[in-house]
């Protein structure tokens, strides 16, 4: 019923109660909010990482022969590099996105798990220290983000670096897959009345095909990185070249896993940019059902195509040409998306904010990415490109001009609802323009130097080769990204306190998080809301958007559009007195709502958890790893016996 | 205010299409791998050409329209409420099957020269052992019972089947002027094989990452005539000579070759390629000296730029000039010197290891340490004395007693010197 959506419209800041502030806060917090922005301050503090790692690359790249790093420090960087921005960058970001969102969007008041929640991220974070830890000995990963066997077996990698990619990667693993399965379960069981699949908001789906690749593709990692684990540590011969193993057994398993992972990074950033595009263009989602469909034939089919990434092993022609047709099959749902969105954009009324200059520039660099990923489904043709520059080339155009692209348009048009405040437009401009440029005088090149046979992961390369111009552009062109990105940062800082008060809806926004305030209590809903439309926002403030759309047959008349007489993106600000104003929204006691208790057990369980490898890495200390394991297990009883919720009264 | 807009979006944009076009103008390429020399590489550039000229067409007609989406769609004061459409069923059917029948069209010559390219190599073709090493080449020609490293011969107009093999970790095989990668794996044995049509000299790279020096594991590719490539086999099979080179070798065969070339220009088609872009050599264009066997390789005075190594040494390595090397009493120190555990000479009894090149012929290839440096005296000192300073994570020890490293040095720079000579003459 139309009047069953009755939304708090008042902005208002989280109640104060005894776990609001402080450190204690934070590392007890069982918020999905809360954990999603941990997530993103740690992932964005890591895209700084592998940000200075990628401009030491391109500096070393600069000039032939050039020598301002070590070969072996060069093969840390580029190992680290790749493995920072996938798993703890990429990743992560979207999980941000994941945690922060996908409650609101489908009107839950958190996640299934709340305290699997925390404990993901405790052992995200755990992971990703673990990691980097490996520079200050000395020991980065040095064997590439891939870690092809025998290289990064005992006999050729001796030393603690490879010990601490294998231990790190079961470590995120560990996290992702208790993340994998706290979403499915929140998106299958949590969403509000009326909140049918085919009214899910297209994030939120994107998020669930992500979370099925997630639960389905970490596992085989997780073996493939348990042998690597056992043959190290334990003198077993899954990949041992010297008692007969097959090396192609890790690359099979390593693949199976990449390439779905390769849509893990993906799907997120579609998704948000089909946020993005619609609102800023005044129109629905062209082809939601589409959209939808296509993005779970992506998924599916992702499964099938991982020895495109083998061409070059000699699989003999008939693996060659069904992997080569799989992977061209992929390309009809990716560009049936970009299709979509371009019909999105067709006669809308487009504004051009920053956040929709991000998702556009998805729709325009991803395109390169992806007519290059054509380019090497054809094996014989792969065959000249695998392993060189172009490949560098196309990849980055999908995971920078695709993923970060999309994240980003998700962060300038999220941040609102995160803090209530808005970023700088301004600054944001001169992000994404740099970001732009940058990112394209940084990685065009790289299609002529591929195409001209410059190898990729060299330290370094010979003079006279005729690569010297392209690499110098592409050193000016990380260059810029460094400068986009310090405006970004300043942005992102000086908006927390300085931005202009967001409101509930700054955007026009159609889905539920823009009826909540900014940043919304700690119970999201004061009303679970009833749900009957895809677009439950517009059919309030602007119905005219909707018409088109299927809605409920009882509810002819749809939302009570005198309730929000504004049209969206119009709306006043309310003044910054009122957004500060002490107890201007009841809390979650007074009306009654029952959330989790905060607690510092899954933070316990992650360090035991963490203790058990440490105690391995740390010259396989059985003692350590015991008191870790045996720990952990009290951890999680303590866990398991501490009540979820307060006494109901 | 609309046209200001315009501006606004203008001087950003532009800097965007200048960094993509800038790249572009690249004209020195010696290692593209567009018109190859090989029919291999005339099958994998047809195709990459095809992908290309489509993805280009793809490319330029998807960003048109968003452009033209951009321009025409913006959102300016007053302007009516957007048109109200969220599908169109007819649209997103064609816009599945128009990429569908494009994928077709790239689909059936893919599965073709897939075929084609991996089919078994002909019977009579020349066989080549390629064998991975951390981080140099092996290359073995079981026919003919030769040896040889980091620099491999190969005739103009014949198959050459390579049997691909390596002794520790992954690495590929790639000469972009010649062929594609093909993967070198432990346990297994992989085959490529192409046939090249003309005369040069290319480079080749490792593409598998495989460790420490993977940037430093390059290696050379001769094509030549039958005939010299003969000549060049007739010669790699007799033992170590072991004697001064002659002196003017340089002038004498660029002298020579001049001549060959001004001879035979009346009946072939095209002399050598001044660089890459250019027509190939004619098949029947001699390049080497074949009438002397002492120097039945790839005249050093004919070699393009960009297969001659310029890495730098490291400055901290340095060698006594005054030390003057002397074949005999480097030939003596040779037979029982650490060497002889990890290289062989064919010729010298003592001096059978396999775990380093070959060093027969030493003397004859125009490079050493995998292509990383050009094969002269300074450079042979050098390498002798700190070999893992001159390459990273080398495995062949340093030698110089006054080096620091791993393993203490052995040797004075008189000795090394001595060596060094001795490794020279060995043509």
């Amino acid at each position: 019923m139309a009047t069953t959506v009755s939304l708090p419209e008042t902005p208002h800041r989280e109640p104060s109660h005894r776990y609001d502030t402080g450190v204690w806060s934070w590392l007890a917090t069982t918020d999905h909010k809360r954990i999603g922005q941990l997530y993103l301050y740690t992932s964005v503090l890591w895209f700084l990482i592998g940000g200075i790692e990628a401009a030491i690359i391109r500096a070393q790249l600069y000039n032939p022969n050039q020598h301002l790093v070590t070969a072996q420090t060069y093969n840390e960087l580029f190992t680290m590099h790749g493995t920072t921005m996938i798993f703890l960058v990429v990743m992560p970001l979207s999980a941000a996105f994941f945690n922060f969102l996908i409650p609101l969007q489908i009107g839950a008041r958190d996640v299934a798990f709340p305290r699997l929640n925390a404990f993901s991220y405790w052992v995200f974070l755990f992971g990703g220290l673990f990691m980097n830890f490996s520079w200050f000995l000395h020991a980065a990963p040095n064997a590439g983000w891939f870690g092809y066997a025998p290289l990064t077996t005992r006999p050729f990698s001796p030393g603690l670096n490879i010990d601490f990619w294998v231990i790190g990667l079961q470590i995120l693993g560990v996290s992702s897959l208790a993340a994998g399965f706290n979403f499915i379960t929140t998106i299958i069981n949590m969403r509000a009345p009326g909140m049918h699949f085919m009214r899910m908001p297209i994030f939120s789906w994107m998020a669930f095909v992500t979370q099925f690749l997630i639960i389905l593709a970490f596992p085989i990692i997780t073996v493939a990185v348990t042998f690597l684990m056992l043959d190290r540590f334990f003198g077993t011969n899954f990949y041992e070249i010297s008692a007969g193993a097959d090396p192609l057994l890790w690359q099979h398993l390593f693949w199976l896993f990449g390439h779905p992972e390769v849509y893990i990074l993906i799907l997120p950033a579609f998704g948000l940019v089909s946020e993005v595009l619609p609102v800023f263009s005044r129109k629905p989602l062209f082809g939601y059902p589409v959209m939808v469909y296509s993005g779970i034939l992506i998924a599916f089919l992702g499964f099938g195509v991982w020895a495109h990434h083998m061409f070059a092993v000699g699989m003999g022609p008939i693996a060659d040409s069904f992997f080569s047709i799989t992977t061209m099959l992929i390309a009809i749902p990716t560009g049936v998306k970009i299709f979509n969105w371009l019909g999105t954009m067709w006669g809308g009324s487009l504004r051009f904010t920053t956040a929709m200059k991000f998702a556009i520039g998805l729709v325009a660099f991803f395109t390169i990415g992806g007519i290059s990923g054509v380019m090497h489904s054809s094996p014989p043709s792969d065959l000249q490109q695998t392993d060189s520059y172009f490949i560098v080339a196309h990849f980055h155009y999908v995971l920078f001009g695709g993923s970060m692209m999309g994240l980003f348009a998700g962060l300038y048009f999220f941040y609102p609802k995160i803090t209530g405040r808005l970023m700088n437009e301004k600054l944001g401009s001169w992000h994404f323009w740099l970001t732009a440029i940058g990112m394209n005088l940084t990685f065009f090149p790289m299609h002529f130097l591929g195409l001209d046979g410059m190898p990729r992961r060299i330290s370094t390369y010979d003079a006279g080769q005729g690569w010297e111009k392209n690499n110098h552009l592409a050193t000016y062109g990380a260059a810029i990204i460094v400068i986009a990105t310090l405006f970004f940062v300043y942005n992102w800082l000086s908006s927390l306190k300085r931005g202009a008060v967001a409101g509930n809806d700054p955007w026009g926004g159609a889905t539920l998080e823009w009826t909540i305030p900014s940043p919304p209590p700690d119970y999201n809903f004061a009303k679970v809301p009833r749900v009957t439309s895809r677009y439950p926002l517009w059919d309030r403030t602007s119905p005219q958007l909707t018409v088109d759309v299927p809605h409920d047959k009882e509810d002819e008349q749809k939302m009570d559009v005198t309730i929000a007489g504004q049209s969206a993106g119009t709306a006043p600000a309310p003044a910054d007195t009122e957004l500060n104003a002490p107890n201007a929204h009841p809390s979650a006691r007074e009306l009654g709502i029952v959330m989790p208790t905060p607690t510092v057990k899954p933070l316990l369980a992650a360090l035991t958890l963490g203790t058990v490898f440490i105690g391995l890495i740390w010259h396989k200390n059985l003692p350590l790893m015991f008191i870790g394991a045996a720990l952990f297990v009290l951890s999680l009883y303590s866990w398991l016996l501490t009540p979820l919720e307060p006494e109901h009264h | 205010m609309t046209r200001d807009l315009r501006m606004r979006w203008l001087t950003p944009a532009l800097a965007l299409l200048l960094a993509v076009g800038l790249s572009a103008c690249n004209s020195f390429a010696p290692n593209t791998i567009f018109g190859a020399h090989s029919e291999f590489g005339h099958s994998v550039d047809v195709l990459t050409r095809r992908l290309l000229y489509m993805g280009i067409v793809v490319f330029i007609l998807v960003e048109t329209l968003l452009l033209v989406i951009l321009v025409k769609f913006r959102h300016h004061e007053g302007n009516v409420e957007a048109r109200q459409f969220h599908g169109n069923s007819t649209l997103e059917i064609g816009w599945t099957l128009i990429p569908a029948v494009i994928l077709a069209f790239i689909a059936v010559p893919t599965i073709r020269t897939i075929f084609k390219t991996q089919a078994k190599a002909i019977p009579g073709a020349l066989q080549v052992d390629v064998i991975g090493h951390q981080w140099w080449w092996e290359f073995r020609y079981p026919q003919y019972g030769v040896v040889t490293a980091n620099e491999l011969y190969l005739p103009v107009g014949r198959t050459a089947n390579f049997a691909l093999t390596t002794k520790d970790v992954l690495h590929s095989f790639w000469v972009p002027k010649l062929n594609g990668k093909r993967d070198l794996i432990s346990n297994h044995t992989n085959y490529i094989w192409f046939t090249p049509d003309s005369a040069y000299a290319w480079n080749g790279f490792c593409a598998e990452y495989c460790g420490t020096s993977h940037a430093n594991m390059r290696f050379k590719v001769f094509t030549v005539t039958p005939a010299e490539f003969d000549a060049w086999i007739a010669h790699q099979k007799t033992n170590a000579v072991g004697s001064a080179p002659p002196a003017p070798a340089i002038a004498a065969d660029s002298g020579k070759s001049a001549g060959a070339t001004t001879t035979a220009s009346a009946g072939a088609k095209g002399a050598t390629p001044a660089n890459a872009k250019a027509a190939p050599a004619a098949v029947t264009t001699p390049v080497l000296n074949v009438s002397d066997t002492t120097s039945a390789t790839y005249p050093r005075s004919q070699l393009p730029e960009w297969v001659k190594p310029k890495t730098p040494t490291p400055a901290a390595l340095t060698f006594d000039q005054s030390a003057t090397g002397d074949v005999t009493r480097g030939a003596t120190l040779f037979k029982t010197a650490p060497c002889i555990a990890c290289h062989s000479v064919r010729g010298v009894p003592t001096a059978a290891g396999i775990i380093g090149p070959n060093l027969t012929h030493v003397g004859s290839r125009t490079t050493i340490a995998g292509g990383l440096y050009p094969n002269d005296l300074r450079h042979l000192q050098l390498w002798i004395k700190n070999a893992p300073a001159m390459k990273p994570g080398s495995l062949m020890p340093l030698f110089g007693k006054t080096e620091k490293g791993d393993t203490p040095g052995v040797y004075t720079d008189q000795q090394i010197a001595d060596l060094a000579a001795y490794l020279s003459s060995l043509k």
